[in-house]
């Protein structure tokens, strides 16, 4: 019985170091690229490692095309959304589950509404819109446009549904306005949950490619995502300096793998909050 | 009152106007320069569904959601359920699967063009190293649209994973065991109790995903930009290409509430299911 236990156990084990180290091959496969010499990348059979892994070409990669600039746009506009749509759905959440006003299911159907539809199928409209609002090129475009999330107000007002209606109603009596209300004992009470909103937020906000792609022309607005993409088009790249492609492609991808193994508990937990804030 | 405005005044300027302006411009005809709109009815709604690129569109796009979401489910599912017994290192194993999730589209896409570069490519190499045949990937219309989507399932079936791994955490152990003293075998355990008590999780990541799926854009846009000779063009894809390369506004507008409508029907389905069918404990 007992080596049966075992045999399984072992076989387990085996699965799945076979599947995690097939799912980060591609990892390992873009690093040791970014390594080798042209015409070392070129040879078939590849190999596994470079005969002499050349670092250097990590610096000429960064130099080649204004990375730092790319990366710090998309930190810079990352993290301005993630303020944002921290205040702005700490509020209507604290609206739509501790205040009444008129007009107040007329909002909560809208905003389930917009989280029927999808946000690609509006980009050529808010577009024009954004050409209109003369914010089309411009780092409050690309902020504004994206500063409100369906799916942090579900979320946040998933968390502010928990908490019970007696201690807003005991801050009023204290006569604190609701702004305090919200801030001072709401929000502490639910601060994992604007964890999740920062995170998962920054992540896509850091990632997000089509939309800014398609609101901004101009090379010192580019996001790390476009950016790249263009070395790669561009910079005489496309085949020919395939190790630079690999090297830059691993320092943007890096921040993102350290944020997460920095922060894997509070992503890979944010899964249970995901799931109930679909249901409502 | 005030508290909803920080929220709805953005939602209502990016969101729901433009939203209402492409149901506009899906009556109109207009290529983005000349100053007039043309009011033209319903005549974008006929030509679209009279023209076969839009048939071919909407095929892809069923073989995107279909091959990208079911292996997901499926695969997400059964890696949860061997490692959701006791297994010491599941932690690491978590992380290492997941890590693909967080990374950015564009650059992983990037590498993996690279992975399937036919001539030397890691794709190819392990491909003759097995004694098969070498296949052109993204460079061939039969299987660039496979290719596409092992990226996209590769980066999702992690994110899968814990879904379901929370799931059945949640399903009770002693309903389980009462199962199996009467007599209950594994597999029948599963497909009357397990199966049931995960359904609400199921249906959730399948609405996300084909959600997902209907707007997938960085990946194509790299590794195939929709082609060769469309295979890879989605209506996302077309939506994209009409509205930003083409400039048929109309007949984008037209896909693009398509679209709208399609994930309303989802959405709308899927509500009706989940009231009706998913087992709540």
């Amino acid at each position: 019985m007992s080596t049966i236990v075992v045999i399984g156990r072992l076989s387990r084990h085996l699965f799945f170091a076979v599947i995690a180290l097939l799912m980060a091959f591609p990892f390992y496969w873009m690093v040791t690229s970014a390594l080798k010499t042209n015409d070392e990348i070129w040879q078939s059979p590849p190999t596994l490692w470079p005969k002499v892994p050349l670092w250097g070409n990590f610096a000429e990669a960064w130099h080649e095309a204004p990375f730092f600039r790319y990366m710090g746009n998309s930190i810079f506009v990352a993290v301005s959304i993630v303020l944002l749509q921290i205040i702005n759905s700490g509020m209507m959440a604290y609206a739509l589950t501790h205040m009444k006003f008129r007009l107040k299911g007329l909002f909560a159907g809208v905003i389930m509404f917009g989280y029927m539809v999808p946000a690609t199928a509006v980009y050529l409209p808010g577009y024009l819109v954004l050409s209109e609002l003369h914010l089309l090129d411009s780092y409050a475009g690309l902020i504004l446009s994206n500063c409100v999330s369906v799916f942090s107000i579900f979320l946040i007002r998933q968390a502010f549904l928990q908490v019970p209606h007696e201690m807003v109603e005991a801050g009023e009596v204290d006569g604190s306005s609701h702004l305090r209300i919200l801030w001072t004992i709401i929000v502490p009470i639910t601060r994992s949950s604007f964890a999740v909103l920062a995170l998962i937020t920054f992540i896509d906000q850091y990632n997000n490619y089509f939309w800014p792609m398609l609101i901004t022309k101009d090379p010192n607005l580019q996001l790390v995502s476009a950016g790249l993409r263009s070395f790669f088009v561009e910079g005489g790249a496309y085949g020919l300096k395939w190790p630079l492609i690999m090297a830059a492609s691993a320092f943007t991808i890096a921040p993102l793998l350290l944020v997460f193994l920095l922060a894997q508990k509070t992503i890979m937990g944010s899964v249970n909050m995901t799931a109930g804030s679909s249901k409502g | 009152m005030l508290f909803t405005l920080p929220a709805m005044i953005p939602f209502v300027v990016f969101w729901l106007a433009p939203l209402l302006y492409v149901f506009y411009l899906s009556f109109t005809e207009w290529d983005f320069m000349s100053p007039e709109k043309t009011f033209v009815g319903l005549t974008n709604y006929v030509d679209l569904f009279s023209n076969p690129a839009f048939y071919k569109a909407l095929r892809v796009t069923v073989l995107f959601c279909a091959g990208s979401v079911l292996p997901v489910i499926m695969i997400g599912l059964g890696l949860a359920l061997l490692m959701n017994s006791k297994l010491k290192g599941a932690a690491l194993y978590q992380v290492l699967l997941f890590s693909p999730w967080v990374t950015p589209t564009v650059a992983v896409s990037i590498v993996w063009s690279w992975i399937y570069e036919p001539d030397v490519g890691l794709a190819n190499t392990v491909l003759s190293f097995l004694g098969l045949a070498e296949i052109g990937w993204l460079h061939d219309p039969k299987w660039a649209l496979v290719g596409v989507l092992i990226v996209t399932i590769w980066k999702s079936v992690g994110w899968a994973m814990i879904f379901y791994l929370v799931a059945l955490r949640n399903v009770p152990t002693d309903l389980l065991e009462a199962a199996g003293l009467d007599g209950a075998s594994p597999f029948y355990k599963f497909i009357r109790i397990t199966l049931p008590l995960i359904s609400p999780t199921t249906l959730f990541l399948f609405i996300v995903q084909i959600i997902g799926a209907l707007q997938a854009y960085d990946q194509i846009n790299v590794l195939t930009q929709g082609g060769p000779s469309g295979s890879t063009r989605t209506l996302l894809y077309m939506y994209y290409q009409s509205a930003f390369e083409s400039f048929q506004i109309g007949e984008a507008s037209t896909v693009a509430m398509v679209l709208v409508f399609i994930c309303m029907l989802l959405s709308v389905v899927s509500l009706g299911v989940s009231k009706r069918t998913t087992h709540y404990q």
